[in-house]
């Protein structure tokens, strides 16, 4: 399965980009119309920050989505929600109310057109290894992502390095249960070489995967977070090996979208996420060869 | 719209009963992120004006124009706090504000299950400078009472 029209790799951008300029001097056409500049086709949504009325839009709300998807020529890629497991005051949350979450985000990420959602579980230490009982809720929501044509993602974020234990626990479980519904988002955060940027805090080391790390995972992913903390004037990331990754992804017939997801510093200044959006999507053209 | 800032200016000011003497005052908050809060997850430390601080026990919290004790808002899991929306915080403090210029902060934040480190403030159990899962910001402004 892709989540792609035709085959290759595809552009596009999360929201997570602009998030603090939402509702103060940008709105979600304004995005679109940014995108739709750059050809950059492929939406992530935070649902949670983007849908008005979440997790119950009006009908009025979701037709005007339809209508700007139509307008701007966007493909709803991922819909990124959470799985909230510290809900409540002292105690975590059981298999049934992860279970309601997760499906009221599988049917309303399938009726908005995504293909894919990045599906944030309730972590329980520093390396963001999963709630323990993340396996029975996620196998109990297969059949709803297989009916409503959705594959669950959680993201694989730094710290977490490609080859740790929870992903080989993850792709465990994709072959037990032999479900195309589950798979990774590998955010290009864990090929980071230099901290600069991007805000690490004291005490944690920054251990990057190697760019080779990605290939035996690559049939499970669906869409990347392609993370950047710094796009330089020569409009190249001066902290993740771009080149080398992607040159990876293109060469195992990798067929997906790669979202834009800054997350450097100044994320309050317009000029400068639109600078460095508008940098990145220079450097994935020329690396992509549009 | 909002404003950028945590801290709203609009909707500072001071709340009268009918008698017509202040019995307190309101300011706007907003979450400077991207997801909003289910009232259960969301944590506040205090309001801070000109150095006295007001704790929940002096406040409460109006979300989609409905008012909330602090307490009231402990289980409201299906409750959301939406993002694109300042929360008023309404603080007793009798007479009010003096006209004139203040310095307003607030500390407040929400549960982050996904975060294995606090990225602020308040820990999951309110507890300042602790190692806990809850994303909180402080924000400080300097605003008018008119």
């Amino acid at each position: 399965m892709s989540t792609s029209q035709k085959p290759g790799i595809h552009r596009g951008v999360s929201t997570y980009c602009w998030y603090p300029l939402y509702n103060v001097n940008m709105t979600l056409e304004d995005s679109f119309e940014i995108m739709k500049d750059m050809g950059a086709h492929g939406l992530e949504i935070l649902a949670d920050g983007i849908i008005e009325g979440y997790p119950y839009p009006s009908k009025e709300w979701l037709n005007k989505w339809f209508s700007l998807c139509d307008r701007y020529e966007i493909v709803p890629v991922e819909y990124g929600h959470w799985v909230e497991s510290k809900l409540y005051r002292g105690r975590e949350l059981n298999v049934e109310e992860s279970l309601e979450q997760l499906i009221h985000d599988i049917k309303l990420a399938s009726y908005m057109g995504f293909t894919c959602m990045r599906t944030k579980l309730g972590v329980i230490d520093d390396k963001l290894t999963p709630t323990k009982i993340w396996r029975d809720f996620i196998r109990r929501a297969l059949p709803y992502a297989e009916k409503y044509n959705v594959v669950m993602q959680p993201e694989i974020h730094w710290p977490t390095r490609l080859t740790d234990q929870m992903i080989l626990d993850y792709v465990e479980f994709i072959e037990k249960e032999q479900t195309q519904y589950f798979g990774f988002n590998i955010d290009f955060g864990v090929f980071t070489t230099d901290a600069t940027g991007m805000g690490m805090p004291p005490g944690m080391e920054l251990n990057p995967s190697k760019p080779e790390d990605i290939i035996p995972l690559l049939p499970y992913v669906h869409c990347c977070h392609a993370k950047y903390y710094n796009m330089d004037e020569n409009f190249e990331e001066t902290t993740i090996p771009y080149r080398e990754v992607v040159q990876i992804m293109k060469d195992h017939n990798w067929n997906g979208y790669l979202l834009s997801e800054y997350e450097g510093p100044h994320k309050e200044d317009y000029n400068h996420c639109m600078t460095q959006v508008k940098r990145h999507h220079v450097m994935l053209k020329r690396i992509l060869g549009e | 719209m909002l404003e950028y800032e945590g801290v709203q200016y609009k909707g500072f000011r001071n709340i009268y009963n009918e008698e017509g003497e202040a019995t307190g005052f309101q300011v706007g908050i907003r979450m400077i992120g991207y997801r909003g809060a289910w009232l259960s997850e969301f944590r506040f430390g205090y309001i801070e004006v000109d150095g006295e601080k007001f704790l929940a026990d002096r406040c409460t919290f109006v979300v989609s124009g409905v008012e909330y004790t602090y307490e009231e808002t402990f289980n409201l899991g299906r409750v959301k706090w939406p993002l694109n929306e300042a929360m008023i915080v309404r603080v007793q403090k009798p007479g009010g504000l003096a006209q004139g210029s203040h310095t307003v902060s607030a500390l407040y934040g929400q549960v982050a299950s996904y975060v294995p480190f606090g990225s602020g403030e308040l820990d999951i159990n309110q507890k300042p400078g602790g190692h806990g899962h809850s994303e909180s910001f402080g924000y400080t402004r300097e605003m008018i009472i008119v």
